[in-house]
């Protein structure tokens, strides 16, 4: 290495050292201490703690609640991305070529700026069985009303409505970027063959929008399996068990009921595991096919 | 003619039928604030009363003043406001400083940074919230100010650089050369030639670390423990359980307030924020 290339190096590393500090120490270390932790039964205030193997994971195949913690947090993953995915691309596609383009996406991103507890604290006054606005209007119309977050049977589906309100102008913003890089002159071409508008979607705008759409399956499904505030404040995981997360077991374990340490970061990797496992899933299944 | 007057007629209801779906998409911010600012014999009144009359400022009163509650909401914006600015100048800072050695210079080591720091963008945050935990513990961080700031600032920073690095690329190389040539070292280059030239991309990272950490929950939940340290999704969350359930008035004002700085930097800088939504959407 010449003089000049080891001082632009050292430079470099000058530039870059507050930020990698920053990054192993909040970032990596964690990380991998997180793994180490998960083999021990390490507990809040617990100065001395002995390795146990692979205790915490063996025990995590017995505890019930921690199972329908996953099995709830996989239900709301699936049945949270049609609406996810859908919405914001029905509307990104009617508000695209129309008038008040700007006004309208403002509008729909709004709810987005808020808080997931905001956000939650809105819904739960929204949905209150006696006086919330939402069941009236319901026995207005004659439509049966119900207590939508104490029921287990719409639990859930709250918690999802609550969701695709809150994330919806986030992805239509990114979808209406990726709609205004596909050319135009493709769809007059296509009107030009006689083909209709919904034609033109199947055959021009879905393929076209192959890596808009996996950036918004991934990052959803990244963040569902991690949701915690909207249950928080919504339901607390009930009734009964019927919406509690995987986060949120995680959280009560760790830090509100049991402190154990050493068991909640067992389950966090099982979920960082099952994050990853399906990430790169989706990247496979819809990346495949991205030429056209 | 014929035809061209259809499809205008078309598109004209297809905009009157979205408008109406926005003002229904905003109706729950609407009944929010009109909670907020009804009496409280009001709040609970059937049909649901969509105009607040007479309107009471008395729900702001209490939240922000009344020392009465666990949770005060005026302690707890002027806590947030901290938590966030603190970490936006972290993240601008240490991202910036980063980004521009990685867009410009070769050196060894610099594709392996940058594609740790891209790949940490897929890391899910609560798979380090036990660890974090416990060293924000053992540094002596819990409920203070720093230990909200620098784990935010740690998460952010990597979609900070990897946002900044792609703009600094974009600059033309030329106007470095010659400051170069005329004297200026590195760091001056970096700080009086680039950083005002990025301006632009700079504001939106900033929108963007201030909307993460300003609505940031879970983290605050752990690792706040002493209720004047509470920033405000936290002490909102609280206030909810403090008051029966009746009690929306307090609640909602409350709501209202957490949602009124960003609403203002929405307005006031509304291409910036879409503009960073939109980059964000590159990273995938």
């Amino acid at each position: 290495m010449t003089a000049r290339r080891r001082r632009q190096t050292a430079t470099a590393y000058l530039f870059l050292l507050p930020g990698l500090l920053l990054f192993a120490v909040f970032r990596v270390y964690p990380l991998l201490e997180g793994l180490r932790l998960s083999f021990t039964n390490a507990r809040l205030g617990r100065a001395a703690y002995q390795f146990v193997g692979l205790a915490n994971y063996t025990r995590l195949l017995e505890d019930a609640r921690f199972q329908v913690s996953l099995w709830n947090t996989g239900f709301y993953t699936l049945a949270s991305t049609l609406p996810v995915l859908a919405v914001p691309l029905g509307l990104a596609v009617a508000l695209n070529r129309g008038a008040l383009r700007n006004v309208l996406r403002s509008a729909f991103f709004f709810p987005f700026t808020l808080s997931v507890v905001t956000v939650g604290l809105t819904w739960l006054w929204l949905l209150d069985p006696v006086v919330g606005p939402f069941n009236y209007y319901l026995r207005a119309l004659g439509l049966p009303a119900r207590s939508w977050l104490a029921d287990p049977a719409t639990a859930m589906w709250a918690i999802i409505a609550t969701t695709v309100w809150w994330v919806t102008g986030y992805y239509l913003v990114i979808y209406l970027a990726g709609l205004q890089d596909i050319p135009r002159e493709l769809y007059e071409a296509a009107a030009l063959d006689g083909a209709g508008s919904g034609h033109a979607f199947l055959a021009i705008t879905l393929p076209l929008l192959r890596p808009v759409l996996l950036f918004v399956v991934v990052t959803h499904v990244i963040g569902s399996f991690q949701i915690f505030g909207q249950v928080f404040v919504l339901t607390d995981g009930g009734p009964g068990d019927a919406t509690r997360t995987a986060v949120q077991h995680l959280y009560e374990t760790a830090f509100k009921n049991f402190f154990q340490f050493g068991a909640a970061s067992a389950m966090a990797w099982v979920l960082f595991a099952i994050i990853l496992v399906f990430s790169v899933l989706q990247f496979r299944l819809l990346r495949g096919h991205t030429e056209y | 003619m014929a035809r061209r007057r259809r499809v205008d007629g078309q598109s004209l209801a297809l905009t009157a039928a979205l408008l109406v779906l926005a003002a229904v998409w905003l109706l729950p911010i609407v009944w929010v604030v009109a909670t907020s600012l009804k009496e409280t014999a009001h709040i609970v009144r059937l049909p649901p009363e969509w105009i607040p009359w007479p309107v009471t400022g008395d729900h702001y009163r209490e939240v922000l003043f009344s020392s009465s509650r666990t949770a005060r909401i005026g302690r707890a914006f002027v806590n947030s406001v901290v938590v966030a600015l603190g970490t936006v100048a972290s993240v601008v800072v240490t991202s910036a400083m980063a980004a521009y050695p990685l867009a410009r210079w070769r050196f060894p080591g610099r594709s392996a940074i940058f594609t740790l720091l891209v790949g940490s963008l897929m890391l899910p945050n609560a798979v380090v919230l036990v660890p974090q935990y416990v060293l924000v513990q053992r540094l002596g961080w819990l409920s203070t100010y720093q230990g909200m700031i620098v784990p935010e600032a740690a998460v952010t920073f990597a979609f900070g650089v990897f946002l900044l690095r792609q703009f600094f690329l974009t600059i033309p190389g030329e106007l470095e050369d010659a400051a170069r040539i005329d004297g200026a070292n590195a760091w001056q280059v970096f700080s009086r030639i680039v950083l005002p030239l990025s301006q632009p991309v700079l504001a939106a990272l900033a929108i963007f670390a201030f909307r993460s950490a300003w609505n940031d929950f879970l983290w605050p939940l752990i690792a706040v423990n002493r209720p004047e340290m509470f920033p405000l999704p936290v002490a909102l969350a609280l206030l909810r359980s403090a008051y029966s359930s009746e009690s929306y008035g307090p609640i909602m004002a409350g709501a209202a307030l957490s949602a009124l700085p960003l609403l203002v930097v929405f307005v006031v800088a509304n291409r910036r924020i879409v503009e960073g939504v939109r980059l964000s959407g590159l990273k995938g």
